[in-house]
């Protein structure tokens, strides 16, 4: 009976409706996994914004929900990058902040006042909700199987390569950018599909979007042209392409150039100009094809290629000509350090500081994308197999990300939607072939799919074989049908519960927040950055000027809302190297430095008491880089290392190391904490000198519970006009010694 | 505003009597009290001018500079101690600590005591540097006083200390000749600018110590004009310590004296130049005020706002590059008992920066006009093309007058999208929106011809596939 009526749902149009509503239901169960798997952190911790530029973009979107969108446009930044200022509103992506000032206000129109910290805290997950389903319409443009669109909407719902990016409170660009950059892919391949000039403004407009809110735009705007390159030079050529193409791009130039931080840049950088080159050839293909639609003669055909050949020579050597003499501008450094991976740590210490910047190392895939990582060829593999407009699409996606995400730990994230796909791809194929219960009949296939198949291997596979000769694609035996389902069945669960693994213990940490596990395995929150943050917002005047290492510059000005030196935004390199100066230079050197930018506090962190080993002194030696970039005269990375060559702190320390002003910092008073001569550092896991460092222009003004956040106070001029140095040995009670002998001619005073 | 407040409290109590700017509780630290009577002139003259004088020896266990962690006094006079030091109340990091809150002290020192270790250590610590040899005098044998050290050659009779240098304000500047008896020369450290000789000994004088002949003549300390006979440093809070090197020029029997030098007879100026030098010390003169400070955007065309003064700053915190601003400040100079309209000489000139890092803007400020008290001091520029946060700032800092640095800080934005011309403003940009319409106009022709032309052939046209 309920077969009977289970056969009754599945068959004819009832059955196709309850297929789609199947899938309604499916696909609204892979959003809701893939929102509540992103929850851990909020649950764990509480409703925060997480690391470094989230606080930005909230403070940014705070700015922008409180004082409306024009002066947002025009927001001029009087509390970062002192006393420079930022001209913020022309150089961020506004993309993100409108977004969750659009959603504030549509729910406080439907009288739901919901505070913006939440939306911003929960727009990730909202977001990842969206990709999931964006990539179930990618995924079933790119596959006549039904079911590998949801199994890439429930990959992409859940694979920690993106969850990495998109927990909550994570509110960072990525969060929007990946489900834009998706649903514009989604959208290219349908215009493309259809040539229709409708599909490719949408494109355009998501496009538009796409550079409103993330930076790496320029993997779309480099992806959709090689695409139609490929497609030219693969002799694929067609309206449609000419249509979806040059829709998108003259739609999408125009919207890109709305954004004030790209303004001319399309039209302007190298990085632009692969698309402009495709325009302008897909218009020159486009001629000689009606050319040739009118005049079908074979010599005419080859004049007219070796014409088509001249004037892209000529083009890009016009381009060339353009780049040397600067008129477009040449590649940014970030791309150059794509191509070599050495380049930015040479060049641009500045990139290469930043952890999300290096090299990916070979487990962090497996870590990311656990299984889908061995199904991702298999998945392209299958796109040759039927090799169209939209597969080979997905080949060159895939080969591209693929290296960027060797290069660059961050970028990881642009490979993410296309491995899912295409695993999602080789899995249906899978389940497809395994997963029916009839057995296959040599004559009349039942199942589509097994058919296309066929059809397929057998137009591909060689003749030659006997064993291909007449191939039957198809299982007969229970047993093994058994064994491959439940095997994948198997390494299914297993994903989900590596996801599930991954992102509570990898993903899920605000690391504002820094959790630790008593012996007893009760949580103890380490709230040390919150407690100094907010020491400095109750106890500075509103326009205490803070210098710390830019790292902490975003949540410098989020959470203690004072004006900072450099923060995460890193435009100017000589004001970060000012700072880096000031860190590793003597005190006489970082004082008058510190006086010139007003700064009132420095503020360090300093894990060496608790063990935590993402401290300013394990940094400090890209402050002494990026210095050392400005002033090679006056900072060398040499003199902090012994000569062995070992960073050390110790008291076989170098003498440039212990009288920089960072050092000292780090280690003021830290003897009082232990027995004498016991004093340890517990990241560098070295004993520190007998006799602690002393600091005469700067007094420590705080140091939090556990001493994670240290800061101290810039003191004034000395009031009598002494150096610091001698003010301060006059307080301990030391008498200055009188000259005894006088060396030299006597100084005559000229006054 | 509370700057105003304790301006008009300061002018309400002026008017009842003749007051420093700073307070008038002062505290002379004298040992032998018996002694203070040869002082009755200089104490007298004190107390005309209101202050209210307390009488302390060092060794008073309960003498305290500060009480409930205030200072107790504003003014400090010590006084050269017969014993060896000036005992645990009085140690020089008190004294410098009286200092840092913004109090005055004149110390004097004497030949015929030696100075205790305390305070040449303090001094010291200030760049003041006194002769080794603890008995050390200054004598000069072309200037001295015949009639009281015609022997010693030990009371110098030197004119009135002459201008430091052009621009800046003499204070000391008496009418007769000064009597110096039996001084301690110092020597200024030449580091630091807030050390100044107020009155230098002439070119002929040398420390020299009486009971070490031999030594002294082979290596003087100091000669000539490298010794201050009396010298000052004002702190960068503008707390004054002045150096006396003799205590006696104080005493009655030097005031209005008789002496006689190089045959010349004349009477001594040493009671108004006391007078001008504690007068200086406790703040009674070169006390620069700054009152109103504005700076406001003339944009609208009047040049500079002369509103009332009762007006509170209302400055605004953020312009516009190239916005046009005035500054205006106003600045009164204490004088004796009463505030009034500040004029700097005649070399000098009081300046605006406007400043990110370093000085976008050096500005000469003229005065405009004079309130009652005040001289109002204004310029007017073009703020520079470079946005960031920038400083009005107004540094005048000059000998024997009190500090002036006022900031405030400003923020100049960059032009927002909507304060730029249009494009029809721009005569540059008139071939372009000319190609925009004539490309808009051409499509528009196009469209029309194509949708009223009839195809000439149906059967003939493709069928658009795809």
């Amino acid at each position: 009976m309920a077969v009977a009526v289970g056969d009754q749902f599945l068959q004819g149009t009832t059955g196709r409706n309850t297929r789609g509503m199947l899938r309604v239901i499916i696909l609204c169960t892979i959003a809701a996994a893939a929102v509540s798997s992103r929850l851990f952190s909020v649950i764990r911790f509480e409703s925060i914004i997480h690391e470094f530029d989230p606080w930005f973009n909230f403070r940014a979107t705070k700015y922008l929900v409180q004082h409306g969108f024009y002066s947002f446009w025009d927001w001029f930044d009087d509390r970062t990058w002192h006393p420079l200022g930022r001209v913020t509103g022309g150089t961020l992506y506004p993309g993100l902040m409108v977004t969750s000032g659009v959603i504030y206000h549509i729910l406080r129109l439907l009288a739901l006042p919901v505070d913006i910290r939440n939306i911003c805290v929960l727009l990730a997950p909202g977001f990842s909700g969206l990709t999931a389903l964006a990539t179930y319409l990618f995924t079933s443009e790119m596959s006549d199987s039904p079911s590998a669109g949801l199994l890439a909407a429930a990959f992409m719902g859940i694979t920690p390569g993106y969850i990495s990016r998109s927990v909550a409170g994570s509110y960072d660009n990525e969060a929007i950018a990946i489900f834009l950059l998706v649903f514009t892919f989604y959208l290219w391949i349908k215009s493309l599909k259809n040539g229709s000039a409708m599909w490719g403004a949408l494109t355009a407009l998501f496009y538009g979007y796409m550079v409103s809110a993330w930076g790496g735009y320029v993997f779309i705007t480099n992806l959709l042209p090689l695409h139609a390159f490929v497609l030219i030079c693969m002799g694929r050529y067609s309206p449609r392409l000419y249509v979806s193409y040059t829709t998108w791009y003259a739609l999408g130039t125009l919207a890109s150039m709305q954004v004030p931080f790209v303004g001319f840049l399309p039209i302007r950088s190298s990085d632009h100009m692969a698309a402009l080159g495709v325009f302008g050839l897909l218009q020159l293909v486009a001629f000689v094809e009606f050319i040739r639609y009118q005049l079908p003669s074979k010599q005419f055909q080859t004049l007219l290629r070796s014409l088509v050949l001249l004037i892209f020579v000529v083009a890009f050597g016009g381009l060339v000509l353009l780049t040397v003499s600067g008129t477009i501008a040449p590649w940014s450094g970030r791309f150059y350090s794509l191509w070599d991976t050495g380049y930015a740590k040479i060049h641009i210490p500045i990139i290469a500081s930043v952890s999300e910047h290096q090299p990916t190392a070979w487990p962090a895939f497996f870590f990311d994308l656990n299984m889908l990582i061995w199904l991702f060829p298999a998945g392209v593999y299958m796109c040759f197999r039927s090799l169209k407009d939209e597969q080979v699409f997905i080949v060159i996606y895939a080969v591209l990300a693929s290296y960027f995400a060797g290069v660059m730990v961050r970028l990881m994230l642009t490979l993410t939607p296309i491995v899912c796909v295409a695993a999602a791809m080789a899995l249906s194929q899978i389940l497809d072939t395994y997963l029916v219960a009839k057995s296959p009949s040599p004559q009349v296939q039942a199942n589509g799919s097994a058919e296309t198949v066929k059809n397929t291997a057998s137009s591909m596979l060689p003749e030659s074989l006997r064993s291909t000769r007449s191939p039957l694609v198809g299982i007969y035996s229970y047993t093994s049908k058994l064994t491959i389902v439940g095997s994948v069945t198997a390494y299914l669960l297993l994903f989900v519960l590596h996801c599930t693994w991954v992102t509570s213990n990898a993903y899920s940490s605000p690391s504002v927040v820094l959790a630790s596990r008593s012996p007893d395995g009760s949580q103890h929150i380490i709230d040390d950055y919150r407690e100094a943050y907010y020491w400095l917002r109750q106890n500075t005047p509103q326009d205490a000027k803070i210098m710390s290492w830019w790292d902490y510059g975003y949540q410098i000005g989020g959470m203690a809302d004072r004006p900072t030196l450099v923060d995460n935004n890193t435009w100017n390199n000589t004001h970060i190297a000012t700072v880096g100066k000031a860190m590793s230079s003597r005190e006489e050197v970082s004082y008058p430095i510190m006086r010139q930018h007003e700064v009132d506090y420095v503020l360090i962190v300093f894990g060496g008491l608790l063990g935590y080993s993402g401290d300013d002194i394990n940094k400090f030696l890209w402050m002494v880089r990026i210095a050392e970039g400005i002033w090679p005269e006056e900072v060398k990375e040499r003199d902090f290392f012994t000569p062995r060559g070992e960073y050390r702190i110790d008291d076989q320390a170098t003498p440039t190391m212990r009288n920089s002003l960072m050092y000292k910092m780090s280690y003021y008073n830290y003897n009082s904490l232990f027995p004498a001569g016991q004093a340890q550092d517990r990241v560098r896991g070295a004993r520190l000198p007998a006799e602690g460092p002393q600091l005469s222009t700067i007094e420590e003004a705080f140091t939090s519970e556990n001493w994670i956040i240290r800061i101290y106070k810039v003191k004034d001029l000395d009031n009598v006009g002494r150096d610091h140095a001698s003010a301060m040995a006059f307080e301990k009670g030391n008498k200055k010694k009188r000259p005894s002998k006088r060396k030299g001619p006597r100084v005559l005073r000229v006054e | 505003m509370r700057w105003l407040l304790s301006f008009l409290l300061l002018a309400l109590l002026g008017a009842v009597q003749a007051l420093s700017s700073s307070g008038s509780r002062l505290l002379v630290v004298i040992e032998e009290l018996e002694e203070k009577e040869k002082y009755s002139q200089f104490w007298g003259d004190l107390k005309s001018r209101g202050f209210s004088l307390s009488f302390e020896s060092p060794k008073n266990d309960k003498l305290s500079l500060f009480k409930h962690g205030e200072r107790a006094y504003d003014h400090l006079i010590l006084f050269p101690p017969k014993s060896k030091g000036l005992g645990p109340n009085l140690t020089p990091q008190i004294l410098l600590d009286f200092i840092n809150r913004d109090g005055n002290i004149l110390l004097t020192l004497s030949g015929n005591s030696p100075t205790p270790a305390a305070i040449s250590s303090l001094l010291l610590e200030l760049d003041i540097h006194l002769p080794p040899d603890r008995n050390a005098l200054v004598v000069d044998h072309f200037n001295f006083d015949s009639n009281s050290a015609a022997e010693k050659h030990d009371v110098l009779v030197l004119p009135p200390p002459q201008d430091l240098r052009p621009g800046v304000k003499n204070f000391c500047s008496v009418g007769g000749s000064i009597a110096v008896p039996r001084a301690v020369g110092q020597v200024l450290g030449n580091e630091s600018p807030l050390l100044v000789p107020i009155l230098r000994a002439p070119a002929t004088a040398y420390s020299y110590n009486p009971k070490d002949e031999a030594e002294a003549v082979e290596e003087p300390f100091a000669v000539g004009q490298q010794l201050s006979l009396v010298s000052a440093l004002q702190a960068r809070n503008s707390a004054r310590f002045t150096v006396l090197g003799s205590v006696e020029m104080l005493q009655d029997q030097w005031f209005n004296a008789k002496v006689e030098t190089a045959g010349k007879e004349t009477t001594t100026a040493n009671r108004e130049f006391a007078k001008q030098l504690s007068s200086w010390t406790f703040k009674e003169l070169g006390v620069l005020k700054v009152g109103k400070l504005q700076h406001y955007l003339t944009e609208d065309g009047k040049k500079f706002n002369t509103s009332s003064l009762s007006v509170p700053e209302q400055n605004p915190r953020i312009y516009r590059i190239k916005n046009d601003v005035a500054f205006t400040i106003e600045l009164s100079e204490y004088v004796e008992d009463h505030l009034q309209p500040f004029l700097p000489p005649a070399d000098d000139d009081l300046q605006l920066e406007f400043t990110m890092l370093s000085p976008f803007h050096r500005l000469a400020l003229k005065p405009i006009s004079t309130t009652e008290n005040a001289t109002v001091f204004a310029t007017s520029f073009t703020l520079p093309d470079q946005h960031g946060i920038f400083n009005f700032r107004v540094n005048y800092k000059r000998p024997f007058m009190t500090n002036v640095d006022e900031k405030r800080q400003v923020t100049v934005r960059h032009i927002a999208h909507d304060e730029w011309p249009r494009s029809w403003e721009i005569s540059g940009a008139w071939v372009w929106i000319g190609g925009v319409w004539v490309t808009v106009l051409g499509w528009l022709a196009f469209v029309g011809v194509w949708l009223y032309c009839e195809p000439m052939d149906r059967k003939a046209g493709v069928k658009k596939t795809q």
